[in-house]
């Protein structure tokens, strides 16, 4: 019941703010999307209380069939891998109604799409049927469409459509592979549970099933498929034409939750109903991941030595900080899952922290572009607590210790050592890379004097800094304390890892 | 051990707060350093981190006198772990970690009141606080980890806050850049050693020292991996103790504060070194363990020792200094003689503590770094030129002060071969040239514009200054009330020969650099033989051009092609098929003809031919 709740509550506040009646205003439709959201922000909060990490069983399972005929059954459920996943999505859904513009036009079909997208993302990590899945990943795009094709940038047009057909294409390929695993499995079902029995057994007993052929073809569907979504090079050029387009709130979500996705995705559907062709193809991923490392890390450096946008710079970064994911997903032992986990929740916090801050910096400067910016920690007419917000943003994405990152990346590094130890340390220099892009950024924008073309700031009110507060704070608290993440998923991510052994 | 008082007790339980209070201080100091109030003006910001770090000193101090002659404890706090991976810091009470503490807690109250009356008039006062706060945290906490991995963490924040503190003065180019060397090449050090250390966990298990040394006693790695290993440990401290090739961030970082050079100087150096004497276990798996650091440390040792002399500016001709003494404490660290160098890590500290609080005043009161502007300062700023002379005789083997023990130690031990007594005569005897160099230019000689009307400073830089004169004169009395030259069994020997050879060596480099600087034998500027030769000192072996030649050329180049890639072929690509489709539909456009049977026509071949393939792959799926 409970996750049914998060699935329907935005879709049911969707309509109430696009259908009501009377006349709703941009206040009045932030309100009624705020309150939705404390709505969610409960639920989660139930959730929360529910849950049991020390089981790797899906937990609060809802199942009835839909449609038998299709094997498509309503079934939503919780474990480890998705929970830090969906309380991550509560928060970010948040700081992004939060740090919509005031004044913002056509206000209430933004806020309802803004809620259709919370609920088709709520609906991916939720479902435990693969066709349901694919609806709600089907879901969550058309939002995000015209979410970037109406209140973007001067490119939108080309942007949300690039991000569109990309994306679409992304889900044809990941249908292709779940019709094609059902049915040459010969289940006339799509139950994820059922089908992860079958992929366990087959790993037991291996080529009995399936064909090795044929698993490597669909896993290599699933591969691209969430490729696009990760996004990995390269397969990523929508992304940053979607992040420099898009506005703020919704670059949040997109860096933050959308692109986790794309990693939850290969986890669950690629390494948890292939382990066997996933052993396989290991070595590749983990060159994969290099590639997607050190392409995202180099590219950025490039846009901040052009003196660049600083929204592109943060979006190669994500390019970059998401290939550690699949570098700890290729190595799949119990540490470097669990890094993986880490790095997403890190890494949504810590992106969603930095688009923020570049939103705050282009609303109040009206420019993202280094070669335009400088000395704006300026304590009198310059920006010094996003500075020094910004400064903890980038630090923390550099991976120093004290903030999320780090151990992520420490958990990714030292779980994938033993299994790829060249990949790995090239995949460090990516770490040493992150440092050097946004140093750039920083002394760019930050330091240096104050120019008389952005003298004069508007003053930055503490609604402007409260967002970026609370997502400073989480990432600060799980830098320091780990164990309050690791706790939730441990008992799944050590359950993944054991079913696939990848032979080094 | 004996019991322990309940407070003390206490306090050992709570040792981690000792890192704490620095932590707290800095942060308590936010809303005055954001700009949040501004009505009291920066000072309260100030007084609170005196007193979190007199706190801290308090802490600590009383912990070294009940831990004195005790043995070491151990505190494990566990941190995460994951499956049968933990994660744990440790943190070591001896006499020498707490005394380490201490140290650092005592330099950095003597910063913090030096930095009162130093940025007195600088709007950025609370900031500099927050930033001192933080850099004595994790140094503190640096000298009690007894985990690498929690080394690690405090050497990336102490990377951290020296980007900051260098960068203190943001709106100015040079400080901007310094800054952001000295975070990148400490950097590269630092992520080189956290390679290191993800191998060393899956290696060991294990990521505490204690573990870690008896680990490596029956510890079976491949001679490759071993040097390998030895290399990435070593990169770490070698960018934080500023050894060659890492070691332009040191000169760089002379354009921050001088209260922050003093730290950085005296102590934030030690830290890196004191990282490696931690690490000496392991690093002699590898025959490259001791190889390294004594190679890069004589590098260092005599190539700093001579860039430092062909420096005109105040700091950086002392800050070059402390790479060279650094040098020599990687060549003991190499030699295994951990007891030499700390020895020489603590002399040194002291020492260079109260040339920097002397050269501070100068600094502020002439408005210039530039020692050609300068002379005839002794007459105006006597206790700046006392604590400059007492730091010397600290610094060099003349007196017996400071180094001199130090050095003497090195000449006693029996295991140091000839050659490294070769480089130590050497080091002690530029060193000596190069102090009364800048004592000739700055203090002696006659005055100048800028020096005309410097006045003596103001109290809250006399304390310091006066305190820390008194601390390096009280440096032979520490040593043996507290036995640290007799770590060693037996008494401190003197063998006669060498003994002269040392006192000489300062006395030769004494006489040179009075001779030229202070009685002009020399005209001046001095020019040596050969301009290249100047050059290449002046410009510290044009390290900074190598960097942009090098690494800095290939990153550069490998961001510029992936630009390139990414917009003219991934990119392209895409737009390509997009163009492609778009013209495609346009010429489709005109086939439309109109009559039914041709549309019928191409659905059906369509159609039919999807039939076909859908049912090639179904085949081959299911058959």
């Amino acid at each position: 019941m409970l996750l049914s709740l998060l699935v329907w509550i935005p879709v049911v506040g969707a309509l109430a703010i696009a259908l009501w009646p009377g006349e709703v205003n941009a206040t009045r439709a932030r309100q009624a999307a705020i309150l939705n959201w404390i709505g969610l922000v409960v639920v989660t909060g139930a959730i929360i209380g529910q849950f049991d990490p020390n089981t790797q069983q899906i937990e609060l399972v809802e199942s009835f069939s839909w449609i038998d005929r299709l094997g498509l059954s309503y079934s939503l459920g919780i474990d480890g891998l998705s929970f830090p996943l969906v309380v991550l999505n509560t928060l970010l859904v948040g700081i992004a109604i939060f740090s919509t513009n005031e004044a913002i036009s056509r206000p209430r079909f933004y806020y309802s799409l803004m809620l259709l997208l919370t609920s088709g993302v709520y609906g991916a990590f939720l479902a435990q049927d693969l066709l349901l899945f694919f609806l709600f990943y089907e879901l969550e795009l058309i939002p995000l469409y015209f979410l970037i094709a109406i209140w973007g940038g001067v490119r939108r047009g080309y942007a949300a459509t690039k991000f569109l057909i990309y994306t679409a294409l992304s889900g044809i390929l990941i249908l292709a592979a779940f019709l094609g695993l059902a049915g040459s499995t010969g289940f006339a079902s799509f139950s994820y549970d059922r089908l992860r029995d079958f992929a366990i057994a087959q790993a037991s007993a291996p080529d009995s099933l399936l064909p090795i052929a044929t698993q490597l073809l669909l896993l290599a569907l699933i591969l691209v498929g969430f490729g696009i979504k990760i996004p990995l090079v390269p397969l990523h050029t929508w992304l940053p034409d979607a992040h420099v387009e898009a506005s703020t709130p919704i670059s949040v979500l997109l860096a933050g939750v959308l692109l986790k996705l794309g990693t939850y995705g290969l986890i669950r559907f690629g390494l948890g109903l292939f382990p066997e062709a996933w052993s396989q193809i290991a070595p590749l991923l983990a060159a994969w991941a290099v590639v997607s490392v050190l392409y995202g890390s180099f590219a950025a450096i490039s846009e901040g030595l052009a003196n660049g946008d600083m929204k592109r710079l943060v979006a190669y970064s994500s390019v970059g900080h998401m290939g550690f994911i699949l570098l700890a997903v290729a190595a799949a032992t119990p540490v470097s899952l669990m890094g993986a986990e880490f790095q997403m929740v890190a890494h949504g916090l810590i992106s969603g922290l930095l688009f923020l801050l570049v939103g705050i910096v282009y609303k109040k400067v009206g420019t993202r572009q280094l070669s335009a910016l400088s000395g704006l920690f300026n304590p009198q007419r310059g920006l010094p607590v996003i500075g020094s917000l910004m400064v903890l943003g980038v630090m923390a994405s550099s991976g120093i210790p004290g903030m999320a990152g780090f151990i992520a990346e420490f958990l990714i590094f030292r779980g994938s050592f033993p299994a790829y130890p060249v990949h790995t340390l090239l995949c460090m220099l990516g770490t040493g890379l992150t440092a050097v892009y946004f140093l750039i950024l920083l002394n760019q924008s930050f330091f240096g004097r104050l120019t008389e073309r952005v003298a004069n700031l508007p003053s930055v009110s503490w609604l402007d800094r409260a967002p970026a507060i609370a997502l400073s704070i989480p990432i600060a608290l799980f830098g320091l304390q780990p164990s309050w993440l690791a706790y939730w998923s441990e008992s799944v991510t050590t359950a993944l890892a054991v079913s696939t052994r990848i032979s080094p | 051990m004996t019991a322990l008082t309940p407070v003390t007790q206490w306090l050992t339980q709570t040792v981690w707060l000792a890192p704490c209070y620095g932590l707290i201080g800095a942060l308590m100091t936010l809303p005055w350093a954001t700009g949040t109030i501004r009505r009291t003006g920066p000072r309260p910001a100030a007084y609170i981190n005196l007193l979190m770090t007199v706190l801290a000193a308090v802490h600590g101090g009383w912990l070294f006198r009940e831990f004195w002659g005790q043995e070491a404890q151990y505190l494990t706090f566990h941190w995460l772990s994951v499956a049968d991976f933990d994660l744990s810091f440790v943190l070591e009470l001896s006499p020498l970690s707490l005394g380490a503490m201490e140290l650092v807690t005592g330099m950095s109250l003597i910063a913090q009141v030096y930095a009162l009356g130093y940025l007195e008039k600088d709007w950025g006062l609370a900031r500099f606080f927050a930033m001192m706060g933080f850099f004595e945290a994790a140094m503190s906490g640096l000298a009690i980890s007894d985990s690498l991995l929690l080394s690690y963490c405090l050497l990336e924040m102490l990377t951290l806050s020296t980007y900051l503190i260098v960068g203190f003065w943001y709106a100015q180019p040079l400080a901007v850049t310094g800054a952001r060397d000295a975070f990148l090449t400490k950097r590269v050090g630092d992520i080189l050693l956290l390679m290191g250390m993800v191998a060393l966990s899956t290696f060991s298990g294990s990521l505490n020292f204690s573990d870690l040394a008896e680990w490596a006693q029956t510890a079976q790695l491949a001679d490759w991996q071993a040097g390998l290993l030895a290399i990435a440990l070593i990169a770490g401290p070698t960018g934080k103790c500023a050894q060659f090739p890492l070691h332009l961030w040191l000169d760089e970082a002379m354009e921050g504060p001088n209260p922050a050079s003093l730290m950085r100087n005296s102590i934030v150096v030690a830290c890196g070194a004191f990282v490696l004497i931690k690490l000496a276990p392991v690093l002699a798996l590898s025959p490259l363990g001791s190889a390294i650091p004594i190679a890069l440390g004589s590098m260092t040792a005599i190539g700093a020792s001579l860039v430092a002399i062909a420096q005109i500016d105040i700091k950086r001709a002392l800050s070059h200094t402390t790479s060279a003494y650094l040098g020599l404490v990687f060549i003991a660290v190499g030699l295994q003689q951990t007891d030499v160098a700390l020895l020489l890590l603590l002399t040194h500290a002291i020492a260079k503590t109260t040339l920097f609080t002397s050269i501070g005043g100068v600094i502020l009161n002439t408005s210039t770094q530039d020692m050609t502007q300068m002379g005839g300062l002794w007459s105006k700023m006597p206790a700046s030129t006392m604590a400059f002379v007492v730091g010397s005789m600290g610094m060099v083997a003349l007196l017996p002060l400071g180094a001199f023990w130090a050095m003497e130690r090195w000449l006693s031990e029996p295991a140091m071969p000839g050659w490294s007594i070769t480089i130590v005569l050497l080091v002690n005897g530029l060193t000596a040239l190069n102090l009364t160099r800048v004592f000739g230019l700055v203090f002696g000689g006659s005055t100048q514009p800028k020096t005309r009307r410097a006045p003596e400073v103001t109290w809250p830089m006399a304390v310091p200054i006066v305190s820390s004169i008194v601390l390096t004169l009280l440096v032979p009395l520490m040593l043996e009330q507290w036995q640290l030259l007799l770590t060693r069994v037996g008494a401190l020997q003197f063998p006669v020969s060498e003994t002269i050879a040392l006192i000489a060596s300062a006395a030769i480099g004494a006489t040179i650099g009075i001779s030229i600087y202070s009685f002009g034998a020399v005209a001046r500027p001095v020019t040596l033989p050969l301009p290249a030769l100047q050059d290449l000192l002046s410009y510290d072996f044009y390290i900074d051009r190598i960097y942009r030649l090098t690494i800095v050329w290939v990153v550069g180049a490998a961001a510029r092609a992936t630009a390139w890639v990414d917009r003219y072929v991934i990119d392209g690509l895409v737009n390509l098929v997009g163009v492609a489709t778009l013209f495609g539909g346009e010429g489709l456009k005109y086939s439309t003809s109109g009559r039914s049977q041709g549309y019928v026509l191409v659905v059906l071949i369509s159609v039919s031919t999807m039939v076909v393939l859908a049912g090639w792959s179904l085949a081959q799926l299911w058959f």
